[in-house]
């Protein structure tokens, strides 16, 4: 697999890590990772200094019921069964793209894929993940399709998970992890000979530029849930 | 005081990938070896070792800047002990060291449980976001992991304005704009001690970064 060029910033592994980022952000952050050995590993850095501050914190002595509770509890708690786990991240009919993070698979699964079409080469289905602040979203680009030109009100996030597409300041691929600010104008096209699938998370929704904005509707036509 | 591995190199010797995957194989210390038993053999006296040893420390966590009340954070700290014991047989030390591992298994229990408390409609779980695939580490990764090791020693040496604002971080699971919030301190300001902190820990920045710092 060839590397990946486009990361998320520090701070928003530190986030992640942390446990303090939006579900949806965490979401894309958890794809990259899946396609990201480098960050894989500074992940696992920054869970090591939690794992420091945790062993160096002040102990607060737990009540004797609490220690009782637990250990009453053990032989009927069970064990987590990972073999169940594997069968949930398997691709759900109707996905026919290879290698897609397990996460996204299971998000597929649980929600069914429900697509919308946005224009002749655009389509998109939400993947709830009960946030109000962000949604979650998979965009597909038909090869060499483009999306309509748009502007960002709020942030947009987007992983490339197949294929790849361009737009006036690159080439992104499988795995890139792309943040753009608010303000941003753009607009995506899908490499001629592959289609492209990305996840999207996106802030607020966002406003279409050009004559025939009018026609469609907002990029992602619903408000958050 | 346990460390992390008795095992250490020179600072400089960052070429040496298999001595990187000695060290972490070599992991050590006692309480990855607890777990790793309980993982193996379900053994409840290890357990119960454990328990002594993590449940204050996790409740203390999770109640430092008085994020959580005394009793919820003894709830949590029941739950992340539960799971602790559920999960054993995944943890792997090659990976992380066992108070990190907790670490990572309290923190989404904390995630969990402040969207129970938000009522959020309808949820993905923490750990099926945590999940993201085995690290297959290149070798860049592995200079990385050998770095965690001196993570440490490296806290013990950052000055307590920077320190102050990992705990924060860590701690009350406080985004960097709710630092800047509460500290009254502009967010640049909060992101600068962040990347001096994390310098210091020898957490590598993006190439983005990089350039933006020099």
């Amino acid at each position: 697999m060839p590397e990946v060029r486009l990361h998320p910033n520090t701070d928003v592994l530190l986030e992640f890590a942390a446990g303090s980022l939006s579900p949806a952000q965490a979401v894309a952050v958890s794809a990259h990772l899946f396609y990201c050995p480098h960050c894989q590993a500074k992940s696992g850095t920054l869970d090591a200094i939690g794992g420091n501050l945790l062993a160096d914190s002040e102990a607060v002595s737990v009540s004797v019921d609490c220690r009782s509770d637990v250990m009453a509890q053990l032989d009927t708690v069970g064990t987590a069964s990972p073999e169940k786990l594997e069968i949930n991240d398997a691709a759900p009919q109707g996905v026919r793209w290879k290698n897609l993070p397990p996460l996204v698979n299971r998000l597929f699964r649980e929600s069914g894929i429900s697509w919308r079409h946005l224009s002749s080469s655009l389509r998109v289905a939400r993947l709830p993940v009960g946030e109000r602040r962000f949604e979650l979203a998979l965009h597909q680009i038909k090869a060499g399709g483009s999306a309509p030109a748009h502007d960002h009100r709020g942030l947009e996030i987007t992983v490339v998970l197949h294929g790849s597409f361009s737009d006036d300041e690159g080439v992104y691929h499988q795995g890139d992890y792309i943040t753009r600010e608010p303000g941003h104008v753009h607009t995506p096209i899908a490499t001629a000979n592959t289609e492209c699938v990305c996840l999207s998370v996106l802030e607020a929704p966002i406003r279409l530029v050009g004559r025939f904005s009018r026609l469609f509707n907002p990029f992602l036509s619903f408000m958050p849930v | 005081m346990i460390t992390a591995s008795k095992m250490s190199f020179d600072a400089n010797d960052a070429n040496d990938a298999n001595k990187v995957v000695m060290l972490a194989e070599a992991r050590s210390d006692n309480w990855s070896q607890l777990l790793m038993k309980v993982g193996a053999d379900r053994d409840k006296a290890a357990f119960a070792l454990l328990f002594d040893h993590f449940a204050p420390l996790l409740k203390g966590f999770l109640m430092k800047g008085s994020a959580l009340g005394p009793e919820r954070a003894e709830e949590l700290a029941q739950e992340t002990m539960i799971k602790v014991w559920r999960k054993a047989d995944s943890f792997n030390a090659s990976k992380a060291s066992a108070s990190t591992w907790i670490y990572t298994i309290a923190r989404n229990c904390r995630i969990d449980w402040l969207r129970r408390e938000a009522k959020s409609s309808r949820d993905i779980e923490a750990e099926d976001i945590y999940e993201f695939g085995d690290e297959n580490p290149s070798f860049n990764s592995l200079v990385q992991i050998r770095n965690r090791d001196k993570i440490r020693e490296n806290l013990a040496f950052l000055p307590p304005e920077q320190l102050e604002v990992l705990a924060k971080i860590y701690f009350e699971g406080k985004t960097h704009s709710e630092v800047s919030l509460e500290l009254d301190l502009p967010l640049g300001t909060v992101k600068s001690r962040i990347r001096l902190a994390l310098n210091r820990l020898q957490v590598r920045m993006t190439a983005a970064e990089a350039k933006q710092d020099a």
